[in-house]
């Protein structure tokens, strides 16, 4: 890589680096995503400031070239990065389907008991040796 | 021969049903007036949740839509909170008459299911009245329930199904997406008595069907990924509890 490109690449890491420090600041981003970030950013620039470490890494992938060798750990760390946000998005979608299902419950528990005769669902208050 | 001292609970998921909601409640509680009534409106858009209202039918209401899985495990967490022994489950659409529950309810207390299905096609074994797409879907399935389960189960997708309190746990511990041959499968590897008995099922007519066309394609490998690994979980369930 020229000194040139080198540089921008080193420019945008601490831009991103002094973001997702911002974020985490401000409450915008989650502590432990940011540290994922952090990691991953600061790894790429070790990269890119320390050739051996471009070299070594390079053969450890068996790539051919150094440019091959960060294509394929970006995309390793899309992919994972991708796989671990879907994972949590179901997380946080099943505790709202949970919260709107406790609160239809419970709505539905303090309902108002229907008059005797019609056999309607009652309240859990109330009925015998049922705790709510 | 209704047992006086079970506590049974008809639960109908509903989303978008006001054409239709108010017929089926209006016979399920002429023709079961010994069981209770609950209707999960899940997250109806249409008159559904007034129709409701008007009825004073007791509604467990999701504020947004989260599907018939969830509508029904709604269904079965209020059961079991509340006491009940029996969860009787029916589609909102008019499609299941509730006049045959009843027959179905006996056979369930005389055979001893943990979970009995009023099934279409148990007599006939004919699926030729459903589109071609959705008749491949069900044989397949039905082949799978019965390799995996080892038991024939020939209508897994019907909605028509009589739940004992012995099921109310697992089937609220685990996440299944429609209740169908995953739902099945898992309760059969765990050792649970799921049969079928033979009902009569109309045309609907009002409103629309959940599936839509894209989950013509994503329900077969959705239902097919979780009855893979709810094997698994059963028997993981089935060492954790030895």
């Amino acid at each position: 890589m020229t000194t040139h490109g080198t540089i921008v690449l080193i420019a945008v890491g601490l831009t991103l680096l002094v973001w997702i420090l911002d974020l985490v600041r401000r409450d915008r981003l989650y502590v432990g995503y940011g540290i994922i970030l952090l990691v991953a950013i600061i790894g790429s620039l070790l990269l890119l400031v320390v050739p051996p470490l471009l070299g070594w890494m390079t053969r450890l992938v068996g790539a051919l070239f150094p440019a091959s060798a960060l294509t394929l750990l970006a995309l390793c760390f899309i992919v994972f990065m991708l796989v671990y946000i879907l994972a949590q998005v179901t997380v946080v979608s099943n505790r709202l389907a949970l919260l709107v299902q406790e609160l239809a419950i419970r709505q539905a528990e303090e309902s108002p008991r229907p008059a005797p005769g019609t056999h309607e669902p009652q309240p859990l208050e109330g009925r015998n040796g049922v705790d709510s | 021969m209704t047992e006086p001292t079970l506590r049974v609970l008809v639960a109908i998921p509903a989303y978008n049903e006001a054409g239709s909601i108010r017929t089926v409640v209006e016979r399920v509680r002429a023709s079961l007036p010994d069981f209770d009534l609950l209707v999960v409106n899940d997250g109806s858009r249409d008159a559904t949740g007034q129709i409701l209202t008007q009825l004073g039918v007791v509604t467990t209401t999701h504020l947004c839509n989260l599907g018939y899985g969830r509508a029904i495990q709604t269904a079965l967490t209020y059961a079991q909170r509340c006491d009940y022994d029996v969860l009787i489950t029916l589609d909102a659409d008019g499609q299941h008459a509730p006049e045959q529950i009843k027959t179905l309810y006996t056979e369930n207390l005389r055979g001893g299911w943990d979970v009995l299905i009023g099934s279409r096609y148990v007599e006939s074994h004919d699926y030729s009245q459903s589109p071609l797409g959705r008749r491949i879907g069900m044989r397949i399935f039905s082949w799978l329930v019965r390799l995996v389960g080892r038991r024939h189960i020939y209508d897994t997708t019907s909605g028509l199904k009589i739940i004992r309190r012995s099921v109310f746990e697992p089937l609220t511990r685990w996440h299944f997406i429609d209740f169908h041959a995953e739902a099945i499968v898992y309760l059969l590897r765990l050792g649970y008595l799921v049969g079928e008995y033979p009902i009569t099922v109309a045309e609907r007519r009002h409103g629309q069907s959940m599936y839509s066309l894209l989950s013509h394609v994503t329900y077969p490998l959705k239902t097919l990924l979780i009855l893979l690994i709810g094997i698994v979980e059963a028997e993981l369930t089935r060492r954790s509890r030895r």
